[in-house]
């Protein structure tokens, strides 16, 4: 086995900067405080290389480093930034495994061995390439590329990239240069230990014979023996992803406004469709978790109508969501939940109508929800109501190649003077008399009009549009039904009449209190 | 010199010159023979078309036909519905697949809007844009940049509103006069249907005279259930 071991060095740097990547480029530190009393006055923890060349240092108060570097921007590292820099950096891994074992928050480890196929080129090209996605996360990431996870970590402690030979001698020669103090990382007593016998690295421990050195610094002394020689059996126990993916953030100052707060929620929306990209995934579903101050939570779903990848979709629909229902109070943290899904794909057939792309129209359909309303696009469907203006919107789909009947060759029966096109699968909308079939133009609701009565019915009727004589009546028909459910029980009496504007309305009389509604006109 | 040999009648009945082949692959049938007739085979491919009629003219039972017609023929069709007045039982009864059909119900302001981002999605066939009682009130470039995205995406765009406002950019333009309803009148009178006259307009691919009788067509609607 392969593995692969993805870290980022300076994670809360890191996770600053994908907050505010504006200020990639220049000297950044991030000031942390710590948590015991003696300890509250918040230092500098990470800095960036321009930093470090301006002369901050690690330790130092944000006055100190102000003094230090006049451009410096002092950052404080949130417990959402971290998070989601640590969520970005699993989805760098299932970007090329089905499941990872996520190490540290700043550490991932894959099986890389089936790459191979996908990259004929070697491990080089799987290295660059994971930090290539990784880069379009917003992450710079070390990879290393071994035969067991504790000689994968090691490498990336010294290396940028390291490939480490799967065969014990070469595997020991590839680390031999390592300084003690990463071999030691975490345990100083030990790594003063081997200072004191006079080991300056990895290759200096892997001479002694690990048996011993456990006889005098103990289990992690031989740990650190057999890793030097390349040896490790650390278990390797990957998962599969999460079932959403989070991004988080919080702000620095409430933000009761929809127009700033849109910024703030592109930023997030962009960075989760970025992780579902490179999982080749769209987005199925959004949840804006809003945390409100001065206390509050305020969680939102926002409907899609389709998955879609699309930042400015998503963003408009969570935008037409908060105008619709605006926040209680304003907002000083914000957690975004993207259901990921796999957008649908279809295989062509040479034959038959292509229809539109899975992906293109999914986003279509999500463009049109944020403009209409997700409520008015779908495909039409027949509610189990008698009630003749109801209606109800299931998602569409559109026919799949293999449920497409063949269209018939348009010239066929011309010749002959049998009827041309129309005929064959597209004919059910003819009837027997080979007249096409009126529709209802509705009006939804029902328009209630004035009803002017004679004794054989409608005379006269007067809408907000429409102000017209009846020239003839056709009915009563009678419907009512409904009656089992409490206050829902309809009982009308319709009516086709002919006006004097020419047109053929549909109305009808409520009997339940008398009233008369326009319920379209036959068109 | 031999005369040429007689072709069998049954091959021959099938037979139809390049020229008729090639003016048919560009029309797809509106679903009624009557319009397909006077159409020329039925609305043209990949171009702007309208349909202008006024209320109960049967403008709507002709765009749910061709819906029907495109839906059945495996094509994808949409319904950008002003006003949300389609009916799903009477568009089923006409023959449409009601979960094949993209149904767009919107304002008339955005109407437009949404048609044209169905069609900049590509792969649709028929894209009907219903504006009921609304007058059209795009701007020229509007209808532009229809006609180009119809010609670009290969859609047919089929304009149903009261007046005519796409001027040369429809390839095709059917007016309905008022529609006549008819009643049977055996005691109580019971509406049967109506008759209206469809007249062709000139598009922008009409050329050449044509005589008024192949302009004009009488078709008849059904309200039978």
């Amino acid at each position: 086995m392969r593995i692969a071991c993805v870290f980022v060095p300076q994670l809360a740097l890191q996770a600053v900067l994908r907050r505010t990547p504006e200020a990639r480029g220049g000297p950044v530190a991030v000031l942390e405080a710590g948590t015991n009393k003696a300890k509250r006055v918040a230092r500098v923890t990470e800095i960036s290389p321009e930093a470090r060349r301006a002369g901050v240092r690690a330790g130092m108060t944000g006055a100190q480093a102000a003094a230090v570097s006049a451009g410096l921007r002092l950052l404080t590292v949130t417990a959402a930034d971290r998070e989601a820099a640590s969520a970005a950096l699993a989805d760098v891994g299932y970007a090329f495994a089905a499941a990872i074992e996520r190490g540290d928050a700043d550490r991932i480890f894959f099986d890389s061995e089936d790459l191979a196929r996908l990259y004929p080129a070697g491990e080089t090209a799987i290295a660059q390439a994971v930090q290539a996605v990784a880069a379009r996360v917003g992450l710079g990431v070390r990879v290393a590329i071994a035969a067991s996870k504790g000689v994968a970590r090691l490498a990336t402690r010294a290396h940028e990239l390291a490939l480490i030979p799967t065969a014990a001698g070469p595997a020991r020669a590839a680390l031999a240069s390592i300084p003690v103090e990463l071999l030691a990382e975490g345990e100083p007593d030990l790594a003063a230990a081997f200072r004191r016998w006079g080991l300056r690295a990895a290759g200096d421990v892997a001479a002694l014979p690990v048996d011993a050195i456990g006889l005098r610094l103990g289990p992690a002394g031989a740990r650190a023996g057999r890793l030097a020689r390349g040896i490790d059996d650390e278990p390797f126990v990957p998962r599969l992803p999460d079932d959403a993916l989070e991004e988080a953030i919080e702000l620095d100052y409430p933000v009761a406004e929809l127009e700033p707060f849109s910024f703030v929620l592109r930023g997030l929306i962009d960075r989760a469709l970025t992780r579902l990209r490179e999982r080749s995934l769209a987005c199925a579903g959004l949840t804006v978790r809003l945390e409100l101050d001065p206390r509050g939570v305020d969680v939102r779903a926002v409907p899609i109508a389709a998955p879609t990848g699309d930042a400015a979709t998503l963003l408009q629909l969570a935008r037409l969501d908060l105008a619709r229902r605006p926040p209680a109070a304003p907002i000083v943290g914000v957690r975004l939940l993207a259901l990921p899904a796999r957008v649908r794909a279809t295989q062509l057939d040479i034959l038959r109508p292509a229809g539109p792309a899975p992906d293109r129209l999914a986003a279509t359909i999500a463009r049109l929800a944020a403009l209409v309303g997700p409520d008015n696009v779908g495909a039409p469907t027949v509610e189990d109501t008698w009630r003749e203006e109801a209606v109800a919107v299931r998602t569409y789909e559109p026919a799949r190649p293999d449920e497409r009947s063949a269209p018939l060759p348009a010239w066929r029966g011309e010749a002959d003077g049998r009827r041309p096109a129309g005929e064959g699968n597209g004919a059910a909308n003819e009837t027997g008399a080979g007249e096409p079939r009126l529709a209802i133009r509705r009006r939804r609701p029902p328009e209630e009009i004035e009803m002017l009565l004679n004794r054989q019915g409608p005379a006269a009727f007067r809408g907000r549009e429409t102000t017209a004589r009846v020239l003839i009546a056709a009915g009563p028909y009678r419907l009512s039904g409904e009656w089992w459910r409490e206050g829902e029980h309809f009982s009308r009496e319709y009516w086709d009449v002919h006006a004097s504007d020419g047109a053929v309305y549909r109305v009808h009389q409520n009997k339940r209190d008398g009233r008369w509604y326009l319920d379209g006109y036959y068109d | 010199m031999s005369s040429r040999p007689a072709l069998d009648p049954a091959l021959l009945s099938h037979l139809i010159s390049a020229q008729r082949l090639e003016d048919r692959r560009g029309r797809r049938g509106s679903g009624i023979a009557t319009l397909d007739r006077l159409l020329g085979g039925g609305w043209p491919r990949a171009s702007l078309c309208e349909l202008i009629g006024r209320r109960s003219s049967g403008r709507t039972a002709i765009l749910y036909a061709a819906l029907a017609r495109a839906i059945a023929a495996g094509e994808a069709a949409a319904l950008v519905d002003v006003g949300g007045g389609l009916d799903p039982r009477r568009a089923f009864a006409a023959g449409i697949a009601l979960r094949r059909l993209l149904w767009v119900r919107c304002a008339a302001d955005v109407a437009a809007k949404a048609a044209d981002l169905v069609l900049g999605a590509g792969g649709f066939d028929l894209i009907a844009l219903d504006l009921g009682d609304e007058r059209p009130r795009l701007p020229a470039a509007g209808w532009i940049r229809f006609k180009h995205g119809a010609e670009k995406q290969g859609t047919t765009v089929l304009v149903a509103a009261p007046a005519r406002a796409a001027g040369s950019c429809a390839a095709a333009v059917v007016q309905l006069g008022p529609g006549a309803p008819r009643f049977v009148a055996d005691g109580a009178p019971l509406f049967d249907g109506l008759q209206a006259e469809a007249t062709k307009g000139r598009g922008a691919h009409e050329h050449g005279p044509e005589s008024e009788e192949a302009r004009c067509a009488s078709l008849a609607f059904s309200c039978r259930s």
